[in-house]
């Protein structure tokens, strides 16, 4: 009796739901490339929601300019609001209901591990997941392409420009409690027993913690004379601030993810000048002659209130070597071929630093690991940015 | 024994939003046994607005202030008479389910507005500046949310045990049915409860935000201001203010020499302790359900 | 509703031939259902199921013995983290793993019933509450579950069968899950039953009834915890990859809220709750692409709101359902079906 219900809507929904048609190759059709991404739009992590739109504008260029090889992309972002959970549903209605060639970029390490065995075991191709995990590439995946300099690079270059060129003897650093901040204390940490020397403290923030007090008078209490900012934007901006309000002044350092200097300088009023941070790719502002297009594209095509800042323009730099392997495939285009010729990318240059991937090797994680090199800026007065160091490779 | 003092004063520091935010929600419970899951997004709608209002509008913060006070005012009272009221069974829980419904909507509507981006609120008072006394050192914009904290306490508890409307609100929370029946606007009262309560949360949410503005500010504070109000009683003002102090305290001191990685849980613990001890919390005398 | 006539009748597990048929049909249907749907459809029906365990297992302590608890999740993670970990540290088979893991879980909720025992209302959901938080940060601080890095879960073998597919979860999971909401209505049906909705109604009452209150109180949170440890034992598969971060606040409210909106203190309620916010919960997102309406909703964006944070209407959905219905019918969408079952009952006269 109490059953009926759900018996009558599951045999409706039983009806409805019939089975996939599959094609020759998934996603592709004369005219059409499908690509697919996902993204936070909604919860906490939102503003890196941006990369995704990014890629979308990116796409919208390449299509106006006459498409990859006379087909157009065709590009679906969802919302996955940094849950796994809901990355797995969304990638797979995507995958199984429209059929998606490749997928490029996602932010995120744990949405990204939640679908990468099933993008994996059913072939297809993701390039470029927008977190600089050590995940990826351990073990080397035939169909997984990064892009991102691994934080755990970034955290290596600071450390040697601090010991090197600033003379620091004391470098601690606070780091968002996951696997992001994880990354950078490990690079940091081997970095630094290159020197022959080790962390002063190592101060774990929770995402949540809306008061860091504690945690900077740990730092205090360390002397440390160099800080590294392993959080998010906003406890990077709350530590440096509770830092001056305590006349505790050490060179602090950060990673990409507060690289983008307007925004850091706007909302830390001015406390962020001084900070240096790795960059992976060219700022938003440059004059390159690349950058200038992407910026016409941004006018042309992004939505009016959108930020032209380091996070959108990821999401090109993260779909740049991923269109440049289509293109290079011509006209009969197959997963296979892509992946073959995303190998033989060398020293590629976009926006970003060069991506060099290597024949799939499973020994060598550095085969599916684009780019290795970063450089360091500082933030200057009204979040101008100043380049202190060349592009460093670091492996 | 520098770093304990400090350790106390930063805890004093960061008890007092947790202090308002207690209030906010004690002042509800207080009225009409309703848990407020709402209150931190409350307060956040009217942050949002103040932020619209000063930097889109281009109006002076000395209009701004008060003008997000009357609206949060507004608000609570909106709410009060569009859904609350309008729950045609107020049972504990299903009052639970509907404010968090209305958190999501809140939320979702400053969300929407305004982005996930990071906003710079345009405050008088630059947060980072500080008084420093010997080598403790305390933040002006800290120093001004404890006396605001302390003052809306006395104001609100004066207010409460001395006027004839905190008289009738104590009526409408014991029962509800006899206030009717003495002539007590049962209704007018919650409206009033719920205003009042929404503008303690935009006093929080107004002082929080020149240190953190985007959509989540106000979750963290919320909740510690939910752990101070029931660790004080639930019904206490200056109770949930005690509360709300102890758990800034025995955050700091736990989070500088114990573990800073337990800091955000430990207050949690702390109150199942006492609440074990004292289920009612520290200044509620415990209430006994007749059959 | 219907008239019982005597003591067999109340326990029994169906009381009509009809329901007995509808459970046939409901089972034939589930039986077919993977093979006529499309593998996403599956992994969201894996999905909906173990979210019916939970609601469940929540509605045996919110709903019939009137206990809230907002740190479900700390029980999920802690059967998700223990099955996986015993599988693939310890070794164990799957068969051995979920339910020591599910026992595990069982044991903390006995636990945690103690202080329970005094606690109601406010008092109880800050203390369950603080429960779930603390039980991540364990997690995530002891090296042999992953820490904060997260662990992916082994390959589930069954006895003969390797289960890897949405598909061959589906019948694992659904199984699972069906038998669970047998035992629930069967408790529900027996002594323990009646002695949990007795200590809703009424405490003193049921006290001087003689059942044991504290007795029936933490017994229903150990078994909560039991159904819910199986959910997330089975969730780890599911997801394949987990990690402390998943097991937040808004699990445990949302776990709350599958409850309360299916109704409490009712099993068709709690699966027909736990269909419904999982179900938006994993289809919200496409609510831009509804025809016309989606466009519409981006019109507005673009003229009054942001079109960066459009996507925060699915907030806005999804809490105008919760406060919908519980504004206008409090037994949530069992209530629904009962008024409607009383309007129709005498229809056409």
């Amino acid at each position: 009796m109490k059953t009926k219900a759900l018996a009558l809507v599951l045999a409706l929904a039983a009806l409805m739901l019939f089975a996939p048609v599959l094609g020759a190759e998934e996603g592709l059709t004369d005219t059409e490339i499908h690509i697919g991404q996902w993204g936070p739009q909604t919860g906490p992590a939102a503003p890196w929601g941006a990369v995704a739109r990014g890629t979308g504008v990116y796409f919208d260029m390449i299509n106006a300019k006459g498409g990859i090889n006379g087909r157009k992309i065709v590009y679906h972002m969802f919302d996955d609001a940094y849950n796994p959970a809901k990355t797995k549903a969304g990638v797979k209605e995507l995958q199984e209901s429209v059929g998606i060639f490749a997928w490029v970029g996602g932010v995120g390490t744990a949405p990204g591990l939640a679908v990468e065995d099933y993008l994996m075991e059913r072939k297809v191709p993701w390039v470029g997941p927008a977190a600089g995990s050590m995940h990826w590439i351990t073990p080397p995946q035939k169909y997984l392409f990064a892009v991102y300099p691994l934080y755990f690079i970034e955290a290596k270059a600071l450390v040697r420009y601090a010991v090197r060129h600033m003379q620091k003897k004391k470098v601690a650093i606070i780091y968002q409690n996951d696997d992001y901040g994880k990354n950078g204390v490990e690079g940091a940490k081997e970095q630094l027993k290159v020197f022959g020397m080790d962390l002063v403290a190592e101060v774990p923030v929770e995402i949540t913690d809306s008061d860091l007090k504690p945690h900077v008078m740990q730092l205090r209490r360390s002397e440390a004379d160099c800080v590294l900012l392993w959080v998010s934007p906003k406890h990077a901006v709350m530590t440096v601030g509770t830092a001056k309000a305590m006349q505790f002044a050490p060179q602090f350092m950060s990673t990409s993810t507060c690289s983008d200097y307007t925004l850091m300088y706007k909302i830390s009023n001015g406390l962020w000048e001084g900070v240096i941070c790795t960059n992976f790719g060219e700022l938003p502002d440059s004059g390159s002659p690349l950058m200038l297009e992407y910026k016409e594209a941004f006018k042309k095509f992004a939505a009016k209130d959108e930020r032209w800042g380091t996070f959108f323009l990821a999401g090109f730099g993260f779909a740049e070597p991923l269109v440049a392997g289509l293109m290079s495939c011509g006209k009969d285009l197959t997963r296979e071929k892509l992946v073959a010729q995303m190998e033989k990318l060398k020293n590629f240059q976009g926006i970003m630093g060069k991506v060099t991937y290597k024949p799939f090797d499973v020994n060598d994680p550095n085969c599916r690991q684009g780019q290795h090199e970063v450089f360091l800026t500082q933030c200057g007065k009204d979040g101008a940015v100043i380049p202190i160091s060349g592009w460093m490779e670091i492996r | 024994m520098l770093d304990f003092i400090q350790s106390l004063v930063n805890g004093i520091a960061a008890g007092s939003a947790y202090a308002l935010m207690g209030l906010a929600l004690t002042l509800i419970y207080k009225t009409s046994e309703v848990v407020n899951f709402a209150q931190g997004e409350m307060a956040l709608v009217s942050v949002f607005m103040t932020y619209l209002v000063l930097d889109t509008y281009g109006f002076p913060f000395y209009l701004a202030f008060p003008a997000a006070l009357v609206f949060s005012f507004l608000l609570g009272m909106a709410m009060e008479f569009f859904v609350l009221r309008r729950a045609k069974n107020h049972t504990v829980l299903s009052m639970i389910i509907i404010t968090i419904g209305m958190e999501m909507i809140l939320l979702g509507f400053v969300s929407w507005k305004f982005g996930a981006d990071p906003k710079t609120m345009p405050f008088p008072l630059t947060p980072y500046d500080a008084f420093i006394v010997g080598n403790i050192f305390i933040t002006k914009l800290e120093t001004l949310t404890l006396f605001c904290a302390l003052f809306l306490m006395a104001a609100l508890f004066s207010f409460l045990r001395f006027s004839r409307f905190g008289l009738a609100m104590k009526a409408v929370q014991q029962n509800p049915t006899v206030a009717r029946l003495m002539g007590i606007r049962v209704k007018r009262v919650l409206l009033f409860t719920w205003g009042a309560s929404s503008l303690t949360g935009c006093v929080a949410g107004l002082l929080i935000s020149p240190i953190v503005m985007q959509p989540y500010m106000m979750w963290d504070p919320m909740l510690k201001g939910f752990s101070a109000a029931v660790l004080g009683g639930m019904t206490s003002l200056p109770g949930a203010v005690t509360g709300a102090y102890l758990v800034g305290v025995i955050e700091n001191i736990f989070g500088s020499y114990v573990s800073i990685e337990f800091k955000s849980v430990v207050a949690f613990a702390i109150i199942v302790l006492v609440l074990c001890i004292k289920p009612s919390g520290l200044f509620a005398r415990h209430h006994v359900k007749k059959v | 509703m219907d008239r019982k006539r005597d003591y067999y009748e109340d326990v029994a597990l169906f009381s009509s031939g009809w329901e007995i048929f509808w459970f046939g049909a409901l089972l034939a249907g589930l039986a077919v259902f993977p093979f006529v749907a499309k593998n996403y459809y599956v992994y969201m029906a894996n999905y909906m199921a173990i979210h019916v365990l939970v609601a469940l297992g929540l509605n045996l302590l919110t709903g019939y013995t009137g206990q809230i608890s907002l740190g479900h999740a700390g029980f999920f993670a802690v059967g998700a983290y223990g099955t996986v970990t015993l599988m693939s540290a310890a070794g164990a088979p799957f068969l051995v793993a979920l339910p020591v893991s599910a026992a595990v879980a069982a044991l903390l909720g006995f636990l945690l019933g103690l202080p329970a025992l005094r606690l109601e209302g406010p008092y109880l959901s800050i203390a369950t509450l603080g429960f779930g938080i603390t039980v991540t940060k364990v997690i995530g601080k002891l090296e042999i579950f992953g820490g904060r890095q997260g662990m992916h879960a082994p390959d589930l073998v069954l006895g003969p069968w390797t289960l890897s597919t949405d598909r061959d979860l589906y019948f694992l999971i659904v199984t699972i899950t069906v038998l669970f909401a047998l035992a629930a209505r069967n408790i529900m049906k027996t002594r323990v039953g009646r002695a949990f909705r007795a200590v809703r109604e009424a405490e003193v009452a049921a006290g001087a009834m003689g059942v044991n209150v504290s007795q029936v109180k933490t017994v229903a949170f150990a078994l909560s915890a039991f159904y819910t440890g199986v959910g997330g034992g089975l969730f780890a598969f599911v997801l394949r990859f987990i990690e402390p971060e998943l097991f937040d606040l808004m699990m445990s409210i949302l776990f709350l809220a599958m409850v309360v909106v299916g109704g409490l203190g009712s099993i068709m309620g709690s699966i027909t709750g736990a269909i419904l916010i999982s179900w938006l919960n994993l289809t919200l997102r496409n609510i831009l692409e509804i025809p016309y309406f989606g466009d519409w909703l981006k019109e507005l964006s673009h003229s009054f709101f942001s079109i960066t944070g459009v996507s925060n209407i699915q907030f806005i959905v999804y809490g105008l359902i919760m406060v919908g219905i519980m504004v206008f019918e409090p037994l949530g969408i069992y209530g629904f079906w009962l008024r409607t079952k009383k309007y129709w009952k005498t229809w056409p006269f």
